[in-house]
């Protein structure tokens, strides 16, 4: 019997006190505790992003609940930071790396926990830490603030190591019988990558903050201001030093931020692609190599972050190469993407729409990324809406497309039953029309502010013009952060109307997780973990465009043809 | 990794020499072995592999820190508000006491192994003790600089020393934790056993003696 039985009996779902489940040491309830933790930032991070949008467009108009706040620079400063914390570290590194990944990865790979599960409640419960610290840092003055924002940023750093080696161990070590590394889903393949990666750049950003967090509370003289300001170009100087220093800081740690968020929906999207196209991954292999791909230029960026503090002459060349050399993995995902979907009888919903809505955007600004990876051109490209517009498409509302896809799938191994179909595709087409609503126009105004070089009349006209693009960008935010409302309602609706799913598969996926009830009962898998016999995109043969389970013997798999 | 299965191997040896209560070593199987049903049959644990893994990975980690700091060092080392700083003679003494307490900790394994635990916690504690007269070197290190007038916020090269003989002398707070944890822990109800306790904390000593070696070397050679 291969059981990592503990001597102690898991509980059961019933007769569980609050307390508990809270502070359970069980992957699935640290998994749901990080869905619930970004579910939280990822709605206050909406409305400070449409405070701002409202600021920019109105600037005199007061808004209600809000007069106790001074409105300075500084102010929307800090709700910029914190509209960028939030989403940044609480909801893309969290929810489809932690979330996600703490609740399905020993699901998928046939265990019964992760390989530490102290360790891992220990690194929920400091990433909560963080989370209350980077929001109290919010509400402090500007010096103690900073200081405060630093300290919860390491603290997340501290807790994201720890998870990263949760999350390595246990792919390495506990994976069922049979499940060899080739088998093994992609989204596991995702995951594990990016906890190697996250292994190695967050210790680099662990230091960056101690380095920092010494400078301003002890006097030391890593970062020394009169060094650091001294790199910088004189422009950014000139505005005073104090937001550039935010702005700088937040820099740091962005950069790495993006792969660390990207991988995991990557893996996401590629599993959920090939699961409703009912065809295996093109390129299996590749596609895995893409994902070490990303992994290895992503550290490597990072790595250059750690000279930018403005130190490397060479360092700029090397950026613009490594930063390039990323389109070849993003090239190759793409092409696995749409070929996997090609010619295949897709059942258009929810889920697949947000996985579709996601290669939509990730083609939509990675082309714009074209232009600010290679380093003459974005010089010309480069202005502040025109990079907003490009992280937030590529970065944040791709991976928040992710989130949703996955959240659609996953939705009835986390709480027992679908959410509704109309609802989720109402929600999608009106987040889908109104983030593009949002972002391309910001790159129109991008490129607009090149326009000094224009005669005097043509300039005049060009202003006019971006004053109306400013306002349909904020009509189109407050409309997108409207509309999500409705995921609201279907996600609650769902919750409070949840009846146990008959069926363990609704999608006829091929993964482990699909051989367990649905919600997912405590103990997993029973006493007996399943043995994996086949790899996790394998179609039964006599039945086409069927997926066989992983977990079925060849034996089981024949005589049982019609495996739904 | 090969090693691990046979250290795994001996371990289950040495629980079965001590099972009739006459080493040194608490009796592994107390109560009077199989004569019921499989209620008490010693507790299964998980395969050691995983802490073996985990400790290795974690050193990563713990290295990439050192890494990125080292890396500021050698950058920040060209500015023109360097100032070298003299590194205490007290701090090549204390480098010896830290290796000493390698050795020492391979000689307390080798008792362990050969199933010798009084010579094991004797070797053991003399680890620790060690450990420890280190961290207080340092501590004594750092006053000499302090008398110096070299303080933390001195010049980036004196941020530099303190953060790297702080950030070393923290994870080597936990190593002499982790020793001391090892020696009090019953580990009947343990999930561990101790052989991969003690395999594990070693690993880990002895990446922090390597890496001592390794700071001190570049602290050493930027002068």
């Amino acid at each position: 019997m291969v059981t990592y039985d503990e001597g102690k009996t898991v509980p059961g779902p019933a007769g569980r006190g609050f307390l508990t489940r809270v502070f359970s040491t069980d992957h699935k309830t640290i998994g749901l505790l990080y869905l619930w933790l970004s579910l939280a930032s990822v709605f206050v991070g909406m409305v400070l992003s449409a405070l701002l949008r409202a600021h920019t467009s109105w600037p005199d108009t007061a808004i209600p609940f809000l007069a106790g706040f001074e409105s300075t620079p500084e102010r929307y400063a800090a709700i910029r930071l914190l509209h960028g914390s939030l989403m940044v570290f609480f909801v893309l590194t969290a929810a489809p790396q932690l979330g996600f990944g703490n609740f399905l990865l020993p699901l998928q790979i046939g265990a019964q926990e992760m390989a530490f599960p102290n360790l891992n409640r220990l690194s929920f419960w400091l990433t909560f830490a963080s989370l209350a610290g980077m929001t109290a840092s919010f509400f402090r003055p500007l010096t103690t603030g900073i200081d405060l924002w630093l300290a919860s940023a390491a603290l997340f750093s501290f807790a994201a190591l720890l998870s990263a080696l949760n999350f390595t161990v246990t792919t390495i070590e506990l994976r069922a019988k049979g499940m060899t590394l080739p088998r093994m889903p992609v989204t596991v393949w995702a995951w594990f990558v990016n906890a190697i990666l996250s292994l190695l750049i967050f210790s680099v950003l662990l230091a960056g903050c101690t380095a920092v967090l010494s400078d301003r509370l002890f006097g030391s003289q890593f970062f020394s201001a009169s060094h650091f300001l001294a790199q910088q170009p004189q422009n950014l100087v000139r505005q005073g030093s104090l937001p550039v220093l935010w702005q700088r800081l937040f820099w740091y740690f962005a950069q790495a931020e993006v792969y660390v968020a990207m991988l995991p929906c990557f893996g996401i999207i590629t599993h959920l692609v090939a699961t409703f196209a009912r065809k295996p991954v093109w390129k299996e292999r590749l596609v895995v190599l893409a994902f070490c791909g990303v992994g290895l230029s992503g550290f490597c960026v990072w790595g250059y972050h750690m000279f930018a503090t403005g130190m490397n002459p060479y360092a700029p060349l090397v950026f613009a190469v490594l930063a390039s050399s990323l389109g070849i993995p993003a090239a190759v995902l793409l092409a696995s993407w749409l070929s996997t979907l090609w010619d295949a009888k897709i059942a258009f919903n929810t889920a697949v729409l947000f996985a579709i809505g996601f290669i939509s955007l990730f083609i939509a600004g990675g082309l714009s990324g074209i232009f600010l990876a290679r380093h003459d051109l974005a010089h010309a490209a480069f202005s502040e809406d025109f990079v907003i517009g490009h992280f937030h498409l590529v970065m944040g509302v791709a991976a928040t497309f992710a989130i949703l896809a996955a959240l659609f799938f996953w939705f009835p191994k986390l709480f027992g039953s679908c959410m509704n179909e109309i609802l989720g595709k109402i929600h999608f087409w009106a987040t889908f029309a109104g983030v593009y609503c949002i972002f391309m126009p910001m790159h129109w105004l991008g490129l607009l502010t090149q326009s000094s070089l224009l005669p005097e009349a043509q300039r005049v006209a060009v202003a006019s013009a971006s004053a109306s693009i400013r306002t349909l960008v904020t009509v189109a935010t407050i409309w997108t952060v409207a509309a999500q409302s409705l995921f609201i309602a279907n996600f609650f609706l769902t919750l409070l109307r949840a009846r146990k799913q008959e069926e363990n598969n609704p999608w006829r996926a091929s993964t482990l997780e699909w051989s367990t009830a649905c919600p997912v009962p405590a103990e997993n898998f029973g006493l007996e973990l399943p043995t994996v016999y086949r790899g996790a995109y394998e179609l039964v043969e006599a039945s086409p465009g069927e997926f066989a389970p992983q977990h079925l013997s060849p034996e089981l798999l024949d005589s049982a043809p019609k495996t739904r | 990794m090969p090693a691990v299965t046979t250290t795994h191997d001996i371990d289950v040896v040495i629980e079965k020499r001590n099972g009739g209560g006459t080493g040194n070593l608490p009796p592994v199987r107390g109560h009077g072995g199989g004569g019921d049903d499989g209620k008490n049959q010693p507790r299964r644990r998980p395969s050691p592999n995983r802490y073996y893994t985990g400790m290795a990975i974690g050193i990563v980690s713990v290295l990439m820190f050192f890494m990125a700091l080292a890396s500021a060092f050698l950058v920040r080392k060209g500015g023109a508000d360097w100032v070298p700083v003299r590194i205490p003679t007290l701090l090549w003494f204390n480098t010896v006491v830290l290796l000493a307490s390698s050795v020492t900790l391979e000689a307390a394994r080798k008792r362990l192994t050969s199933g010798d635990a009084g010579g094991f916690r004797r070797f053991w504690l003399v680890t620790s003790v060690l450990g420890v007269a280190f961290l207080l070197g340092q501590l004594l290190a750092w006053r000499v600089l302090v008398s110096q007038g070299v303080y933390l916020s001195s010049n980036p090269a004196s941020s530099f020393f303190y953060i790297f003989t702080g950030a070393h002398a923290v994870h080597l707070l936990g190593g002499v934790g982790a020793l001391i944890f090892v020696a009090v822990r019953n580990f009947d109800a343990a999930k561990v056993s101790l052989t991969v306790a003690a395999d594990v904390t070693a690993y880990f000593w002895h990446f922090l003696d390597a890496l001592w070696i390794f700071l001190l070397l570049i602290l050493y050679l930027a002068k």
